[in-house]
């Protein structure tokens, strides 16, 4: 295994969930401090509470047929442009810097990779609910997540992000996030998800335009996706109360504002998609629309998700 | 009349803002945009306006320009007879499946159900355009050379059967490939169609946003020469070099780099929620 590597894998002996494998590497940590019946959590923390350039996290995760896991993360996952300590004051020199090293020639400043490949068999669940990824000023940050999701298997996928640390007056000041989630029923591509923030600049005609003012006022956007047959009836739900909206012509734009969209001509999946002016507001908002997932994983397991 | 000259002519007739191609119900989410409130913030209506338009045609050219090249590729490919291994000469059926699997790849890559509607009648009318439009009738044939003549003929059987692919729902008929394939059906270089592509979506924004009356007829053409110009001539050669990754071989592909994205959440958000405005005038 390399740095940065894990695997779990989750199967159901007789009506009880067993980890048949939860195995990781520097600088990624994997806990698991509960398994209850057929469903399991497990933590993903990285050392120091976050990932710095350069770090990479490759994890394979298994569900195997039955079983239920649940992947939470401990606060959000920070995204830091160098080691603390090693900052550098403009990406000039820290460019030429790893321009050194042999394994960086193609890339001056070094990212941030996160690949995890999820299997979801027949009859089991994964619910990817992890914190938003917080990206530091000029860090940049990608992450590949694909999902094979077998005949009758289910998941419920979040990836969110927050505009920065507000707290040191940061605000989409990073450099450039790349999140894919790429979605497959049995081998057939369903959904890829392709999200690029960047500031990169625009040429020396144009007048500036940020990320910041592109994505403003909101400073956290959330997607989620619910696919499969156990999801069904939460799905349902959420429809039901979106066709509900009603939009008029209003002078201030919401606090939270989401859409949702049927994933395929089937209707296996659904694709949310939410902002909020404040991260605690989207915390919030998707802890009321997901109440439902509670009947599912039991009032103890939703509770860790949301607090 | 040489190349450029054809070429040229062609492009004034595609850049007809009278042609029948759909895009005169799109707002590609601009109504939804000035519904929800999103422009009292800006100091004037036309930079709010200048604003969408900006991001906007920003997203949209990072997610639909990869399509529009490869499937231009694809076309004209056929329309040379290149690619052939073997010297088997590609016909109709491979650069069929080629622009399927390039729709199939668009289907699920625009996760939003009011794009997606508006992007299929657009692709849809493009193609009809071509086939009504575009081709040659009998009487009109002895106007052009039968070499002119023996492309028409390939290039009409390709489109006919994209469009009955379509009819049949094997395909869905995405607008950034039709756009593709229509453009190198009439010989137009990669560079002026993605140019014209992207030029299209900007007008049709400032034609949405006079008939939203949020701007007059003559300030949207001043926006139209002074601002969309320089937008668009710079996302034009920022995803001059995007591609979809399905005609490269996967090993020499950088998805990060070069594959397509969306780049505005936002917009996307706002797209979505176009229907459930209670009275709107657009379909998108």
């Amino acid at each position: 295994m390399q740095p940065g590597g894990g695997c779990i894998t989750l199967s159901l002996h007789g009506a009880r969930a067993v980890f048949s494998e939860l195995s990781s590497m520097y600088p990624l940590k994997l806990l698991s401090p509960y398994v209850h019946d057929r469903t399991a959590i497990v933590y993903l923390l990285t050392y120091g509470g976050g990932l710095v350039g350069g770090d990479e996290v490759n994890l394979v995760v298994n569900i195997q047929p039955g079983a239920q896991l649940v992947i939470l993360s401990q606060g959000s996952t920070k995204v830091f442009k160098s080691r603390p300590g090693r900052r550098l004051a403009s990406v000039k020199p820290f460019a030429l810097h790893f321009k050194a090293d042999a394994n960086h020639q193609s890339t001056p400043i070094p990212s941030t990779r996160q690949n995890i490949n999820f299997h979801v068999a027949q009859n089991s669940t994964l619910f990817l609910l992890p914190e938003p990824v917080t990206c530091f000023r000029d860090a940049s940050y990608n992450q590949y997540q694909r999902f094979y999701i077998e005949e009758g298997g289910s998941a419920v996928i979040l990836d969110w992000i927050t505009s920065g640390r507000m707290s040191m007056g940061e605000e989409w000041a990073f450099s450039h996030y790349h999140s894919v989630n790429e979605i497959f029923h049995d081998g057939k591509r369903m959904a890829k998800d392709v999200m690029l923030l960047d500031n990169e600049g625009q040429g020396d005609t144009l007048p500036e335009r940020t990320l910041r003012q592109k994505l403003l006022p909101y400073s956290c956007y959330a997607m989620l996706v619910l696919y499969g047959p156990q999801l069904q009836s939460v799905a349902a739900e959420i429809t039901g109360r979106y066709d509900q909206i009603s939009v008029f012509k209003t002078r201030i734009p919401d606090p939270v504002l989401w859409s949702l969209s049927p994933m395929d001509r089937a209707r296996q999946g659904l694709i949310i998609r939410v902002a909020g002016i404040e991260t605690e507001a989207v915390k919030f908002w998707l802890k009321q629309t997901l109440s439902g997932l509670e009947e599912i994983v039991g009032k103890d397991v939703f509770r860790r998700a949301f607090t | 009349m040489d190349n450029d000259d054809t070429e040229t002519y062609i492009l004034l007739l595609l850049a007809d803002s009278n042609l029948p191609t759909g895009s005169f119900v799109a707002s590609s989410g601009l109504e939804s945009y000035m519904k929800h409130g999103f422009a009292s913030s800006a100091p004037s209506i036309d930079v709010a306006i200048v604003d969408f338009v900006r991001d906007s045609l920003a997203s949209y050219a990072r997610s639909s320009l990869p399509f529009v090249s490869d499937a231009h590729r694809a076309v004209m490919d056929y329309a040379l007879c290149k690619g052939a291994t073997d010297n088997v000469v590609p016909h109709a059926h491979s650069t069929l499946s080629t622009l399927a699997k390039l729709d199939e790849l668009y289907q699920t890559m625009v996760l939003n159900h009011v794009a997606r509607r508006a992007s299929m009648t657009q692709g849809v009318a493009m193609l009809t355009l071509y086939s009504k439009g575009f081709s040659q009738s009998a009487s009109l044939s002895v106007f052009s050379t039968p070499e002119a003549r023996d492309h028409e003929a390939r290039m009409r059987e390709l489109i006919d059967h994209l469009k009955l692919k379509i009819r049949r729902e094997e395909t869905y008929g995405h607008l950034p490939i039709c756009w593709g394939a229509l453009t190198a059906a009439l010989r137009i270089s990669i560079e002026r169609s993605r140019y014209l592509h992207l030029f299209l979506h900007a007008r049709s924004l400032l034609s949405a946003s006079v008939r939203l009356n949020e701007l007059g007829p003559y300030g949207a053409q001043q926006v139209l020469l002074h601002a969309v110009r320089p937008l668009v001539e710079a996302e034009v050669a920022r995803c001059q070099n995007l591609r979809t990754g399905f005609l490269d071989s996967l090993e020499c592909f950088d998805d990060v780099t070069l594959g397509p994205a969306n780049t505005w959440p936002l917009g996307e958000i706002l797209a979505g929620r176009h229907d459930l405005q209670h009275s709107r005038i657009f379909n998108s």
